[in-house]
């Protein structure tokens, strides 16, 4: 019975490879754009802007203190009532980019603010512009400190991208729900797509852990 | 070069300089002495625009600090300022640190910045030290590449903060060996220290401040020998008494 189903199972794999391909592709460009607008939303969080600052703060908080389920269904379904379309890929980017977003940007204004004052005002004395202290000066220390926590949280929203299935998009978790109406065994399927998973997760894992010991070296810029 | 007048500061209700009216002229070195808490440091960092003022004028080599007209940065270039936790940058090596603003501020070519900051280096003593990071110097090391980190942007003025109050007693001597070479070159500047040799050698006047006003001022000569008020007489006693 068992091999009858691992048959079965087998016989899936084109879905299945699918669902790791949609997986994969919404949690790259997530990442990508979520880490870009995360550290434009970290140096702002933490630049002289008050207003500016306070918005991103609630903004942060918002999206951190609701569930993401509730956060897709919101641009999933409530978006097109206001007139703008989309498409349930686009609505899973726009949401777990956000989502990344959010967090990258507590990440890298954490990291900014971790980097001693002496350091800027050495900066600020030697007649660097802002730009040129934030880049020169600020943002390599302030990545030393931030890019184990950063690949961490790359981890967690990897994980976070199987939500989207409720909105009907053929990831891993969507492909798992198909399969076990036609295999009724539950522990594999889903078993099999916990390894899925943890094939994507583990050399980012493996990633921070190293990036983690290296912080402990004296000096220098983090080097991948 | 340095001209404050009038000079108010408040942290809050706390009035930390009070109505501070000081000239320092080119190639002048002016030392700022006075206890802990007397307002010193804030001083000299009020002349590269650290802190703010809050009334009065201060005119830094013709720009007029804190006046939203006055280009900051600009004005920063000109000023060195050497910090008594020497503030370099520990992702940076000692060639780096040193070439980071002429390249960025000054926009001169890498390779010439990198042969000014080795030249500028090996006049530290610290020849050997070009690709070393902070944190594989001595505390006298980095307080050495800090200045010559202001030096190689030719600066006007050097400011100094306490530059020798966090090392070692051992290391002292080589860092303020380099200051008084820099003074015989006819730098401008403005040294808060209680290394009571270097100003007899190369001040040409001694700030004393207590509670954030200036007290006294005179040469060395006068300060050390004849101080005019029992309040510099007792800062000296204590400092002196060793």
């Amino acid at each position: 019975m068992i091999w009858q189903q691992f048959q079965s199972l087998i016989g899936s794999y084109p879905l299945a490879l699918r669902g790791l391909g949609m997986t994969v592709a919404l949690s790259l460009i997530s990442l990508v754009v979520g880490t870009l607008v995360g550290f434009a939303l970290g140096i702002l969080r933490t630049g002289g802007n008050q207003l500016i600052s306070r918005a991103i703060g609630v903004w942060v908080d918002l999206i951190r203190g609701t569930p993401f389920l509730v956060q897709i269904f919101l641009i999933f379904f409530i978006l097109p009532e206001l007139g703008i379309e989309l498409d349930a890929f686009t609505a899973g980017i726009i949401a777990l980019s956000n989502l990344a977003a959010c967090f990258i940007c507590e990440i890298v204004a954490a990291g900014i603010r971790a980097v001693p004052t002496g350091q800027v005002e050495a900066a600020l004395a030697s007649g660097l512009a802002r730009w040129q202290r934030m880049r020169q000066v600020v943002l390599p220390q302030a990545m030393r400190m931030s890019l184990p926590p950063l690949v961490g949280q790359y981890v967690l929203l990897i994980k976070d991208s199987s939500v989207v299935s409720a909105i009907g998009l053929t990831d891993l978790t969507r492909v798992g729900w198909l399969v076990v109406q036609r295999v009724p065994n539950g522990l594999l399927v889903f078993a099999i797509v916990g390894i899925g998973y943890f094939v994507v997760c583990y050399p980012l894992i493996l990633l921070a852990r190293r990036l983690e010991s290296r912080m402990g070296a004296a000096h220098g810029e983090v080097q991948l | 070069m340095i001209e404050f007048r009038g000079v108010n500061k408040w942290f809050g209700a706390l009035h930390v300089l009070k109505d501070i009216t000081l000239n320092v002229e080119p190639r002048e070195v002016v030392v700022v002495c006075g206890p802990s808490g007397s307002g010193k440091s804030t001083l000299i960092r009020c002349v590269n625009g650290l802190e703010s003022t809050k009334d009065g004028d201060l005119v830094v080599d013709g720009h007029r600090v804190g006046d939203p007209a006055t280009d900051m940065t600009e004005l920063r270039a000109e000023v060195g300022f050497v910090f008594q936790s020497f503030n370099l940058y520990p992702h940076k090596t000692a060639l780096e640190n040193v070439t980071l603003a002429p390249i960025h501020v000054r926009k001169i070519a890498r390779s010439a910045a990198e042969a000014a900051g080795r030249e500028m280096l090996a006049r530290v003593g610290l020849a050997d030290k070009f690709n070393a990071y902070p944190s594989e110097l001595s505390g006298g090391q980095q307080q050495r590449v800090a200045i010559a980190r202001c030096l190689c942007m030719r600066p006007k003025i050097m400011l100094f903060d306490e530059p020798t109050s966090a090392l070692d007693p051992e290391m002292i001597s080589e860092v303020l060996d380099v200051m008084v070479s820099v003074a015989e070159e006819g730098m401008t500047m403005m040294v808060v220290t209680h290394e009571m040799g270097f100003a007899r050698k190369v001040a040409q006047r001694v700030v004393f401040m207590d509670a954030g006003a200036i007290v006294e001022s005179g040469t060395p000569e006068e300060f050390f020998s004849n101080p005019k008020t029992d309040r510099s007489r007792a800062f000296l006693s204590k400092i002196l008494r060793h």
